[in-house]
């Protein structure tokens, strides 16, 4: 009947909250709030040499930390496990090509580039994290902002870092590329979005779909304990296709504008 | 560390020449261009090892090499059943530099490690072990594409090897689709075509049930259609690899029990081709560019 336990249709999401640029030192930052789930992301512009592999790359590397903030069994080492899950995903996502432009990265090939470090972090654990996590790195890195620098080579060889003066002159990002995560769950015989932890002990089995906004799929992983029905998976990498598409319409005009609010946003920070 | 004058210092870092190389150069030879949807010679034999309850190595033409064993039931601590398993790679299986021992490489076995329990997870009757441990180490000797498939049914086939309750036997088959717009999914690539592909899949499937039991998948696959005839492709695969993978189950049962006085036993099994599939006329391969 399309009706779930608070009162959600199978394809609605909880209230999403996303806010950029809420902690200064970082290059980028951003955080999302989905009902009870809290996430919160920062990057950080390093430079270093390239990967042997790409030299005419930079790359992005990514940190999940799990605080024991966010539910007890994260205390100690428990939330080591899902952290590497997390991170073992995004490297997933990020490693097709073009989904974030990595040449724009390189200062000198082979010798510079950027790398940029992205560490999410768990504050509050209410269900359907990848989804959160998702939505934050585009976010996140939407905000980026990273400094123009020229490298300069002196008549002896020795290199001189040469950062521009004005702070507001900086590359940033084109995160039109950059796939969410729609995380379906398969309860009984119908499938849900968005799933709360009760949704979530119930569901034998989820797909994880990485949609970007034209609605073409990038990664694909069932998790879960259960089976699929090939059938299942057909529909829900539709109902995938249809959700992701609404939901990056629907993040992108909300990045956009508070963009173009620029210094004049009112800041809501952890306590609104 | 302190220089010791008898000793000679090798290079701190090295690199392999192979990086040098100019991209034409490392091209392998030309291989068959094989129909998309053939399937390259498996080979499957279950009981090898004499230390381990259960165990299976799988072989696919092209050089995949895959040996599972599995450990258990093992007393454990805690109430309910639990798969524990392990995927490693040997350190010279792949083509490139010798990986360097780091958290990336751990995260990346420990991934396929995880994707391996969530495929076997439908499949193994845990209910039935209580307060037990099943501990599954798979070993990656060579890759030679689809080294997560070969691992899967050498998996499965160890698990029913050692005697552990099951629904299912899990059958694994990786697809890949090479750059381009209109490129076709084809069926276990070899080690080549998995570097130049676009996109990746892996399927595993519980033949007799017909209920897919894993998925993971990476890359510019493109709109959920085209992953929809992936996974169909992957799953007529898996059908066909099925009967090789019982048969195996049934010739290692023969050997353990004693074959009848008067026949020999077989010195190698030999490798079983996968039967053609069966339908209407496949459209003719794509020309090569």
């Amino acid at each position: 009947e399309d009706l779930r336990v608070d009162g959600r249709g199978c394809e609605d999401y909880r209230c999403i909250e996303v806010e950029t640029d809420v902690v200064s030192n970082t290059s980028g930052s951003a955080r999302v709030k989905l009902g009870h789930t809290d996430i919160l992301v920062g990057v950080k512009a390093e430079m270093g040499t390239p990967k042997l592999e790409n030299p005419n790359e930079g790359y992005l590397e990514f940190f999940v930390d799990c605080s024991a903030n966010a539910t007890p069994e994260f205390e100690g080492r428990g939330g080591e496990e899902l952290g590497t899950e997390i991170v073992n995903t995004l490297y997933r996502i990020f490693s097709t090509e073009n989904t974030i432009d990595v040449k724009s990265l390189c200062i000198n090939p082979r010798e510079h580039c950027w790398i940029l470090y992205v560490d999410v972090l768990l504050l509050e654990c209410g269900g359907n994290l990848f989804d959160a996590i998702s939505i934050a790195v585009k976010a996140a890195l939407f905000n980026t902002r990273i400094p123009k620098v020229r490298v300069l080579e002196d008549e002896e060889g020795s290199k001189e870092i040469e950062l521009s003066d004005d702070p507001y002159d900086c590359i940033r990002l084109n995160v039109d590329n950059v796939p969410c995560i729609i995380t379906l769950s398969k309860i009984g015989c119908r499938h849900v979005v968005d799933a709360t932890l009760q949704e979530e002990a119930c569901s034998l089995a989820s797909l994880l779909l990485a949609v970007t906004n034209r609605g073409f799929l990038t990664c694909m992983k069932k998790m879960g304990n259960g089976s699929l029905d090939p059938e299942s998976i057909f529909e829900m990498m539709e109902t995938g296709k249809r959700v992701g598409k609404t939901l990056h319409t629907s993040l992108q005009k909300i990045l956009d504008k508070e963009e173009s609010l620029g210094t004049t946003r009112q800041k809501v920070g952890f306590l609104g | 560390m302190p220089l010791d004058p008898r000793r000679v210092p090798g290079p701190e870092e090295s690199q392999p020449p192979l990086l040098y190389a100019a991209p034409g150069q490392a091209a392998a030879a030309d291989e068959a261009e094989a129909e998309a949807g053939a399937l390259r010679p498996l080979l499957a034999r279950a009981g090898l090892l004499s230390q381990a309850e259960g165990s299976a190595y799988v072989e696919l033409a092209g050089g995949t090499k895959v040996l599972c064993a599995v450990r258990g039931p093992r007393e454990a601590a805690e109430g309910r059943g639990r798969l524990l398993c392990d995927f490693r790679r040997a350190p010279f299986c792949a083509r490139g530099a010798r990986p360097r021992p780091g958290p990336a490489a751990a995260a990346r076995e420990r991934e396929l490690g995880l994707a391996l329990q969530e495929a076997l997870a439908p499949a193994v009757r845990l209910a039935r072990y209580p307060r037990a441990r099943l501990e599954l180490t798979a070993l990656l000797l060579q890759d030679g594409g689809a080294g997560l498939a070969a691992a899967l049914c050498a998996a499965a086939l160890a698990l029913a090897d050692a005697g552990v309750e099951m629904f299912d036997l899990v059958v694994g088959c990786g697809l890949c689709r090479a750059p381009g717009p209109a490129a076709a999914w084809r069926l276990q690539p070899s080690a080549a075509q998995e570097r130049a592909a676009a996109a990746r899949l892996t399927v595993a499937l519980l033949p007799g049930l017909g209920q897919v039991a894993g998925l993971l998948g990476s890359g510019q696959g493109g709109p959920p259609e085209s992953w929809a005839q992936a996974v169909r492709l992957g799953v007529e695969g898996c059908q066909r690899l099925y009967p090789l993978l019982r048969r195996s189950l049934l010739r290692a049962a023969e050997r353990r029990a004693g074959l009848p006085r008067g026949l020999p036993p077989p010195e190698r099994d030999p490798p079983d081709r996968p039967p053609p599939p069966e339908g209407p006329a496949r459209p003719p391969p794509p020309d090569r560019p």
